[in-house]
């Protein structure tokens, strides 16, 4: 035995002392439970009853999944940190508590006070480099102050380097055992087999380590049900073609916390099929969330997870709608759940492959500018605003052809913003105000 | 004493093109432009064409790049890029990407769009993509070989060209006796009285992948016997030290370390000794791509294969065995999260092993000399005492 084998059995030994109660292998997932109840109750008190709907839901909706996940862990199931781009239904086949390491690190921001910087400062100091995602650093940091025992985490290869990077730190220097599944930078119908083949295997090696047989049953009837929220998603995305647009801004980064915690569980389609109503309810009214709907803007990458608030601010002051951000224009064919084994988990890597980011970074970009052209067109956008984050690498060579694409085919302007999904202290709020503010002002 | 810093050899690293590749171009032969070491050189090479490795020799700014790719993309990406948009890889015939990180894949696109499409450039320059997998195991090196197998129908097919068997195994004997030569110049490194610095071997090693191979055979073989009879470059007693990390090919960043005091002894680069401590072991049980393809797979790995950093672990103590080195300079080029992780774990395994280590962040171009220069100063002062 080397040194740092007896290194990682005496931490080990140390980490078993530390965890008093089963659920303390999950700390963060108690304090984002935490963070939502208070926020919740501000909701509660401060909002008028119609006030901020998909907030208030989808708070509900993710406080009653974690909820769950927590009496998991007090039952001492075994703890899988699994990457947000392989959607956690899939998980469904074991007896686990599911905790999504990129969603952790970026709810937490969103909705801890005092965010998360202090754990992306931790994984700093350690030696991690200031440019990769914080998304995974966050949760990186936390270990390190040993708030997770994961008994395995289960990622795919993409979609991006911080990805490939990061995760080898849980396996080198926490001893959780990582499973990998690979998958193909190309998309041909040989990557989907490819991949498809990949996630079958690393699914009954985490059934290994798991000590579980996969339940196939369970992951069908979740599978099923991520169907029946795919229907009501393209339902509610056919509705936002409408001006005003029947769909709050907050709905979209509360619709991405559903996506990557909710997969699988009923809560999930529950949000959904409540936003659907409200939006159907909406649109028949001709209303809009905020005041009046002066700009329709496409957010093609992210809204800022630091803070919410941007959404409501520009809702309510600016009257600018977000359309959709990544997180909700990326759709995929609904899995055939009565297909064979195989077939199904074909049927899984293109879900996954089609998942946001996934996507883009598997393609060219080409499909992608085609992609943002038509959907400009179709619903009726007045610009683009492209967050640029420090972290995503592969979208970093887009935004001046893209920008070029939109004001040559489509006639409208795009305003690109550098920053950081999950760190305020990158580009502030204030920042970002000051910049769309201003741009608007170009619009109007 | 001895100098290589003239030897015409040596030189060509300075520049993109040189006289090689322009007579090789003056002949009507083809040149090939591929970004990393997944691209398997050997194949390019059977297929007649000169294989280029991408390179940002002599690149001052990357004021045209920046315009296309944000500043959090990696600067010796953008550099190249900058120097393909002013017109200097304009010699390639054929250009080949794979996937190997997130900044050099997308050079597919934008050389497609923005370098091989402007409107002075009439060129028809086909354009390759290679999936390289992110793991290593032997369904991954299935696909890796089917990838290669389509790469070589496809170049067959653009380029009305046939690359038979014979070509391959001729390829691959170049080639390996390319690498044993470049092991050999390697040894009079690691010698108590070393006969060459790490500036002159990242000139060697760049060259050599910028030259045909032919050619860049007689010149190691020349060098080689130079060294034989070469006393040594007296630096005895300086500290020796081993340069890991991020793609270098910017002598002025070996040369900082050698001019604070000490001698890079050896490397565990991409355009060093990665890219020729072990040969293609061919036999009748294979055909001569899947030999290439697998050695191309199989090799010590680049940190972008996600479950290797234990076996990469491995060959960096044995080189650090081999060498007898004082010391250890982690690098890494600012946004490249690849060799970033890997140095941050490399950092802490070798502390916990107790074998003195410094982990820098630089520019592609030497932006900030004066703060590195103090910081590899300081290690050197460490390593004294």
């Amino acid at each position: 035995m080397n040194i740092i084998e007896i290194k990682s059995m005496y931490e080990k030994i140390i980490m078993n002392i530390k965890i008093k109660k089963p659920e303390d292998r999950v700390i963060p997932y108690q304090m984002l439970l935490e963070a939502i109840s208070t926020t919740k109750e501000l909701v509660e008190r401060i909002l008028p009853e119609n006030g901020i709907p998909s907030l208030r839901i989808g708070l509900n909706e993710i406080e009653s999944g974690l909820e769950k996940y927590l009496e998991r862990a007090r039952e001492d199931l075994p703890v899988v940190g699994y990457h947000f781009s392989l959607p956690a239904e899939f998980l469904s086949c074991y007896d686990c508590v599911p905790v999504c390491i990129e969603g952790t690190s970026y709810f937490l921001a969103a909705l801890h006070y005092g965010g998360v910087e202090k754990y992306y400062d931790k994984a700093n100091n350690w030696g991690h480099p200031f440019h990769t995602c914080t998304s995974q650093k966050g949760v990186l940091g936390m270990t390190l102050d040993d708030l997770f025992k994961f008994d395995a985490l289960i990622t795919p290869t993409a979609p991006c380097n911080s990805t490939c990077s990061s995760y080898p730190f849980f396996q080198h220097f926490k001893n959780f055992l990582l499973i990998i599944a690979d998958m193909p930078y190309i998309r041909e119908d040989k990557s989907y087999v490819y991949f498809g083949e990949q996630l079958q295997n690393a699914i009954y090696e985490l059934g290994k380590v798991l000590d579980q047989e996969p339940d196939f049953k369970k992951l069908r009837d979740a599978i099923k049900l991520e169907n029946k929220v795919l229907e009501v998603k393209l339902e509610i995305f056919d509705l936002i073609k409408a001006i005003p647009s029947p769909i709050e801004n907050i709905y979209n980064p509360v619709s991405c916390a559903t996506s990557v915690f909710l997969s699988g569980m009923q809560e999930n389609l529950s949000f959904y099929e409540k936003m659907l109503e409200i939006a159907k309810k909406r649109y028949k009214n001709g209303e809009h969330h905020g005041s009046l709907e002066k700009i329709r803007s496409i957010w093609p990458y992210m809204t800022t997870f630091f803070d919410i608030s941007l959404c409501e601010w520009l809702d309510r002051n600016l009257g600018m709608s977000i359309l959709f951000d990544i997180f909700n224009y990326n759709f995929f064919e609904p899995i055939n759940t009565s297909a064979n084994l195989d077939q199904l988990f074909i049927e899984m890597a293109q879900k996954t492959m089609n998942f946001p980011m996934t996507k883009q970074s598997t393609q060219f970009y080409y499909p992608f500018i085609d992609d943002c052209v038509n959907l400009a067109r179709e619903f009726s956008a007045d610009c683009f605003i492209y967050t640029q984050s420090l972290a995503c690498k592969q979208f970093g060579s887009i935004p001046k052809i893209l920008r070029d694409a939109l004001k040559e085919e489509v006639g409208i302007p795009t305003l690109i913003i550098e920053f950081d999904v999950g760190d305020a202290r990158m580009t502030s709020l204030k920042t970002f105000k000051e910049k769309i503010s201003m741009f608007v002002q170009t619009l109007i | 004493m001895l100098s290589l810093s003239n030897d015409p050899f040596l030189l060509m690293s300075n520049s993109i093109s040189n006289k090689k590749t322009k007579e090789w171009a003056e002949s009507g032969k083809k040149v090939a432009g591929y970004y990393c070491t997944y691209v398997p050189e050997e194949l390019l090479h059977a297929a007649g064409f000169l294989p280029f490795r991408i390179r940002s020799t002599g690149a001052k700014d990357t004021d045209l790049a920046d315009v296309y790719m944000v500043r959090f993309t990696c600067s010796f990406v953008r550099a190249s890029l900058n120097l393909a948009l002013k017109g200097y890889y304009d010699f390639l015939d054929c250009f080949v990407v794979c996937n190997s990180c997130d900044h050099s894949r997308r050079m597919f696109e934008l050389f497609d769009l923005k370098v091989f499409n402007r409107d002075d450039f009439k060129k028809d320059v086909k354009k390759y993509y290679i999936s390289v997998p992110h793991v290593i195991t032997n369904v991954g090196f299935d696909w890796y070989l089917g990838e290669i197998i389509a790469f070589k129908k496809r170049m067959e097919k653009d380029f009305k060209i046939k690359i038979e068997d014979n070509d391959l195994i001729n390829a691959i004997q170049i080639y390996n006796k390319n690498r044993e030569f470049l092991r050999k110049i390697h040894q009079y490194r690691l010698t108590k009285e070393p006969k060459l610095t790490g500036t002159d071997f990242l000139k060697i090693v760049m060259a050599n992948a910028s030259v045909p191979k032919n050619y860049a055979n007689q010149e190691l073989e020349r060098v080689l016997e130079i060294l034989k009879d070469s006393p040594g470059i007296g630096v005895q007693g300086k500290k020796r030290l081993m340069l890991v990390g991020s793609v270098i090919d910017n002598v002025e960043f070996v040369e900082l370390i050698e001019k604070s005091g000490a001698m890079v002894i050896s490397d565990f680069l991409c355009f060093g000794l990665r890219a020729c401590s072990d040969d293609i072991n061919f036999d009748d049980n294979e055909s001569a791509l899947t030999s290439i393809a697998r050695r191309t797979y199989f090799r010590t790995s680049c940190p972008r294969m996600m479950n290797d950093h234990e076996r990469r672990l491995q060959d960096l103590l044995n080189e650090i065995k081999n060498s007898k080195i004082d010391g250890v300079i982690l690098q890494r080029i600012n946004n490249c999260d690849l060799h970033g992780c890997d140095n941050m774990l490399y950092m802490h395994e070798l502390k916990e092993l107790g074998i003195p280590v410094l982990n820098i962040d630089r520019e592609w171009y030497q932006s900030d000399y004066t703060r590195l220069q103090t910081r590899i100063e300081a290690f050197i002062e460490m390593l004294e005492k």
